[in-house]
């Protein structure tokens, strides 16, 4: 056996990547793609989303629409694209509302503890006591419809995650004998925890911030599928996914493709957590 | 500490998140936009008619005195009533809520062995090929949405093919288990992939652990070190996650149930909600809470049964 | 009669930069009845000669050359299976963490004797005890049902070499089995494994990194260093006549061997006092932790005070008392006279350039998110005493002043070795120009070189610098060489204090005493037993 080590030697030369770093290309490329799409949709699809064309209701996949038309002659592959305009939107507002939320609730829990950190925490405990999607849909039932008011529901309901985990870090991070160090040195309570502290608990925040993202979608597109979230006409893919449930007997293309749409959408998230994960388990 | 102290002071941790509980389901009623009142009478009512149902409502009366008046009434079991059914809300969550228990039932019947399996596959066999598909399907189980597996599943096997049924609940056991056949396969292929994930990373992360080295020192085969060591210890972290995603699921089984028109909670809940029908809403979001921290503290007990180190 | 022949074996794991050889060619025989040292620094594959001697390499690892016990090649599983456990039992570093947290004690013991002997529960449990027993557990039958948690270290590990010797092994291995524990309890292990490999003419082999220790229980010792044997033979002999270089560099880097750094100066005014000082915590339930209860002691300008005890003493907590990381419950702690104790805003500020700290780990005491040139810089230009870029300049001359090279300025800790991140966590305390520096534990995580040379560089300091120096360690050898007064304490009290020389010459206390008789010395050991 000692030969074999001897003939792998030579591997130096050839550098090797890093953990994760597949998971992290595909993840970025398919995410990429998606949002590419999104941004260009008025150039990328092939037609007005929204444009009826009555002479072609329920085509299915060909030529003349790639992915198909609905029951009002709208083309699928359009409204696919146009609707990746909403939902990524919607992941991203969605995310970045509650995880600012969170982290500042979880920094300043975990970091000062006592009074501060018993109240919030007990907050915590009641948001959680909740089913999140029950919360939410009860939020926006009574709020009324719509993504308006689905965003004001997840910064209500979703922040609680992100101050748990950053509260968990947190309390890890503060006994590092670095943090002690900067007490020690007499620095400013706001310097230590944004430029000692945040910055250590940042990578798994990233790593549960795009997973979270998945969901916020899946819960959003969930809501337009039963109508409490984007209304119709808007091409959002559970609403689209609602619209074509009628017609999945004759044309089971209007559901099948948002909802294709949404699973790669989701897996270039989730690659993208798993890649930064591994890669970040590696380094530490 | 006993274990009995331990459930005592788990039990008065319960306390001021029950008042919390309240406190939100009693405040979530203020969300609505306007008058409440109004939206219920119509615009037309007579302020005469408006005012009475103030009075009746006790909205008339102090904040601090309405809540104490609804939790007076909370626990005697009065939920109010439904404003669409006419019917007392907890009538109406009796009767819808069985179905619900019994889909999470099954699902959780369908998912719990899968897991196990798949993950302790995985996790023997780490970084080899059958590790590399499981953790490949359940990155993609994860991505899949409920709702839209559903509705593919209700053509495919439902309609195409004909062998389940697409919407009810069914007449007796056998029935039920028919029934709900898709819509709880549906929501497994969601969850399983999560707590296998999670079991798997478990099972990994122990079998590296230093006292399986100290195991194998003892010269122990690998397969008792497994069973005996491994297994409970990482069984812990994924008990939790179950706790966590059988509140989740108690949440995402809404969606399957619209979809098979199955007549559980969550298709209550959303007729509650296109109805606006509050007192229903209130009274089940309360009930969906408590069954929640119910769960949450059979896990925690659970946990304690299995780990000394929690009870102190 | 060998039991067990190690030839020509080579360890290697993969890396991300190519595979990297942890074990080169190593051959060697344990005789029966032998205790073997083996010795060596981190990264010199003593651990991993150990554990390849009983197959517990992780998977990733690739091995070669033979392992002959009776006859057989260990190398090869089956003839690996049926020698562990039975023949072969090991004991380890961390005994907390090799014990199953969710296993009875007595079930933890019962379970080779089930698996190797085919027992019953019963009488497998009834043989624990009797082991349990063996290793001076007290209350061994009352033990039985408790679990990992509910034991001090020290109990854990007789734990673990109870279940060593549940099979009657013939050769025992012992990875580093004492520590992680305090010098007492050290002492009470190595004299248990002195006392098995009497009794029952067990076979050793110990790993360790402290000569001290290697010389109070081994006949024979082998020195590593990259994997390589580099000198082998008794003790005695090696010490003597060291053929290598590096054996007489770690010899002269034992502690024990240090030239004798303290600066004994005629008494001058306290700087730091101690009145009374007491650190009380909520402990479970209504109980009271009481951190440190009732210390008064003097700090004197200009001298290095030792702080020493052993885990739970409350030496860190004093420290941290000092510099306001932890809050006294009660008493008072005065600098220069005045009280220092709820400072708040600008007096905290300057106090805190007057009194900076080292800690004990070289990692965790620096952000693993920032270079060394900023950790250094920050205190100058977070206390306004410069710009960024002059803050940034003086660091460089911080890391001259330590002895870091200055290509090292842009590096992130993870890069550096543990000395050298020691190095940064000195230049960024004395930044500041702090009067006085509190070291808690700063060489304890080091090899016994770089020991040295931190030791030498901190005595370089205290005179350029003129500090006084607040020294916590548990290590009595360290503090006779480095500290010019020493105070003993023990669960949270002052037990004992006076000049080191008077101290050790003389100790008052039976405690002090017992401290002394355990701390391993090399020469002492030398001179006293083999």
């Amino acid at each position: 056996m000692t030969e074999t080590s001897a003939i792998n030697l030579p591997a130096r030369d050839r550098p090797r990547l890093k953990k994760g770093t597949i998971e992290l290309a595909i993840g970025v490329l398919i995410v990429g793609a998606w949002i590419l799409a999104a941004a260009g949709a008025g150039i990328v699809a092939p037609a007005d989303p929204n444009a009826l064309d009555l002479a072609a209701v329920l085509a299915p996949p060909g030529p003349a629409h790639l992915m198909g038309t609905d029951n009002l002659g709208r083309d699928i592959l359009s409204r696919v694209i146009h609707g990746a305009r909403i939902d990524i939107w919607m992941g991203f507002i969605g995310v970045l509302a509650p995880l600012c939320i969170g982290v500042l609730v979880g920094l300043v829990s975990g970091y000062y503890g006592g009074m501060t950190d018993t109240i919030l925490m007990r907050l915590v405990d009641i948001t959680v006591a909740f089913p999140f999607f029950i919360l939410v849909i009860a939020i926006v039932g009574l709020l009324g419809p719509g993504l308006a008011n689905y965003f004001v529901a997840l910064g209500l309901v979703a922040w609680v995650a992100y101050a748990r985990l950053v509260r968990a870090e947190v309390l890890v991070v503060k006994r590092l004998e670095f943090v002690q160090a900067a007490k020690a040195l007499g620095f400013p309570d706001r310097a230590i925890l944004f430029r000692h502290v945040l910055p250590n608990v940042l990578g798994s925040i990233t790593i549960y911030a795009w997973t979270d993202a998945v969901m916020v979608i899946l819960a959003g597109a969930s809501l337009g599928f039963l109508g409490l979230g984007a209304q119709p006409p808007t091409a959002e893919w559970g609403v689209m996914i609602s619209d074509g449930q009628p017609y999945i007997v004759q044309a089971w293309w209007i559901c099948f493709f948002p909802g294709l749409a949404m699973v790669t959408l989701s897996l270039g998230f989730i690659l993208i957590s798993d890649g930064l994960s591994r890669r970040l388990r590696v380094s530490q | 500490m006993h274990y009995l102290t331990f459930i005592g002071r788990r039990l008065l941790h319960i306390v001021p998140v029950l008042i919390g509980i309240s406190l939100v389901s009693f405040l979530l009623v203020m969300l609505v936009p306007g008058d409440p009142v109004r939206l219920v009478l119509g615009p037309r009512a007579t302020d005469d008619a408006v005012a009475a149902m103030r009075e009746a409502w006790g909205l008339d009366r102090s904040l601090l005195s309405q809540y104490l008046t609804y939790v007076g009434n909370v626990v005697q079991g009065n939920l109010g009533d439904s404003l669409k059914y006419r019917l007392p809300v907890w009538d109406l969550i009796a009767q819808y809520l069985p179905r619900t228990a019994f889909l999470i039932g099954y699902v959780l019947a369908m998912t719990v062995p899968v897991t196990v399996l798949l993950a302790v596959t995985a996790a023997r066999r780490e970084g080899d090929w059958p590790d590399q598909v499981i953790r490949l399907l359940s990155v993609l189980g994860m991505t899949i949405p409920v709702f839209w597996l559903a509705v593919i599943f209700a053509r495919l096997f439902g309609i195409q093919l004909g062998w389940f049924p697409v919407s009810g609940y069914g007449e007796g056991f056998l029935g039920h288990l028919h029934h709900l056949f898709l819509p709880a396969v549906s929501t497994s292929l969601w969850l399983a992939p999560v707590l296998t994930r999670n079991l798997r990373g478990a099972l990994v992360q122990q079998m590296d652990a230093d006292y399986v080295a100290a195991c194998r020192a003892k010269g122990l085969p690998e397969r008792l070190i497994f069973r005996r060591h491994i297994l409970p210890n990482s069984v812990l972290p994924t008990l939790n996650l179950l706790g966590v995603m059988i509140a989740f699921l108690i949440g995402g089984s809404v969606v399957v149930e619209i979809v098979y028109a199955v007549p559980g909670l969550g298709a209550l809940m959303i007729g509650a909600v296109l109805g606006r029908d509050y007192f229903v809403i209130q009274g089940l979001t309360l009930v969906y809470a408590l069954v929640t921290v119910l769960v949450t503290l059979v896990i925690d007990l659970l946990t304690a049964a299995i780990d000394p180190r929690t009870v102190g | 009669m060998s039991v067990i022949s190690i030839r020509n074996l080579s360890v290697t794991f993969p890396g991300d930069a190519g595979p990297v050889q942890a074990v080169k060619d190593v051959s060697f025989d344990l005789e029966e009845g032998e205790i073997l040292g083996i010795v060596g620094e981190s990264g010199s594959g003593k651990s991993v000669t150990c554990r390849a001697m009983l197959g517990l390499l992780p998977r990733r690892a690739t091995l070669g050359g033979r392992i002959l016990h009776h006859g057989q090649d260990l190398t090869q599983p089956a003839a690996m299976q049926a020698a562990r456990g039975r023949d072969i039992a090991m004991i380890f570093q961390n005994p907390a963490s090799h014990l199953d947290p969710l296993m009875t004690i007595g079930d933890q013991v019962a379970e080779p004797l089930i698996f190797h002997f085919g027992m019953s529960r019963a009488e497998a449990r009834a043989e624990a005890l009797k082991l349990l027993d063996a290793v001076q557990i007290r209350d061994a039958a009352g033990r039985m049902s408790a679990y990992p948690h509910q034991l001090s270290g020290g109990m854990k590990q007789r734990v673990l070499i109870a279940t060593a010797l549940a099979c009657r092994p013939k050769l025992l291995l012992a990875d580093e089995p004492t520590t992680a524990l305090d010098v007492t309890v050290q002492a009470e292990i190595l004299a248990l494994l002195k006392t098995l490999n009497r009794e029952r003419n067990l076979t050793m082999a110990l790993v360790s990194h402290d000569l001290g220790v290697i010389a109070e229980i081994c006949h024979r010792v082998i020195v590593m260093r990259q994997g390589e044997i580099v000198e082998s033979g008794r003790l005695r002999d090696l010490v003597h006549a060291p053929k290598h270089d590096y054996t007489r560099l770690l010899i002269t880097s034992q502690p024990g061997r240090l030239p004798q750094m303290t600066d004994q100066r005629p008494d001058s005014a306290p700087l730091i006092e101690l009145r009374d000082l007491s650190l009380h915590f909520p402990g479970k339930g209504d109980k009271v932790v009481r951190a440190v209860d009732g210390v008064s002691l003097s700090v004197r300008q200009g001298e290095c005070l030792a702080i020493v005890g052993e885990s739970g003493s409350g030496k860190s907590t004093v420290a941290r008392a000092v510099i306001g990381l932890n809050a006294p419950t009660g008493g008072d702690i005065l600098y220069e006279g005045r009280s220092v104790v709820g400072l708040k805003g600008e007096a905290l500020t300057a106090f805190r350039r007057k009194v900076q700290m080292v800690f004990q780990s070289p990692f965790d005491s620096l952000n693993p998110r920032m270079s060394i040139q900023r950790t250094i810089a920050e205190p100058l230009w977070r206390h306004g005493l410069a710009t960024k870029a002059e803050a940034m300049d003086r660091a460089l001359e911080l890391m001259d002043m330590v002895e870091l090279p200055r290509s090292l300025a842009g590096r992130r800790p993870g890069m550096l070795s543990g000395g050298q991140c020691q190095r940064v966590g000195i230049a960024r305390a004395l930044a500041l120009s702090p009067r006085v520096l509190i070291a808690d534990e700063v060489t304890s995580a080091l090899d016994v070189t770089i020991q040295a040379q931190i030791l030498k560089l901190l005595t370089r300091l205290r005179k350029e610098q003129d500090l006084t120096v607040i020294y916590i360690s548990h290590d009595l050898t360290v503090v006779r060489k480095f500290c010019d007064r020493v105070a003993v304490f023990r669960t949270g009290q002052l037990v004992e204090s006076g000049t080191t020389a008077e101290v050790y010459a003389d100790p008052k206390a039976a405690y002090t005493r017992d401290l002394i008789a355990a701390a391993p010395d090399l020469d002492q050991a030398l001179a006293g037993v083999t």
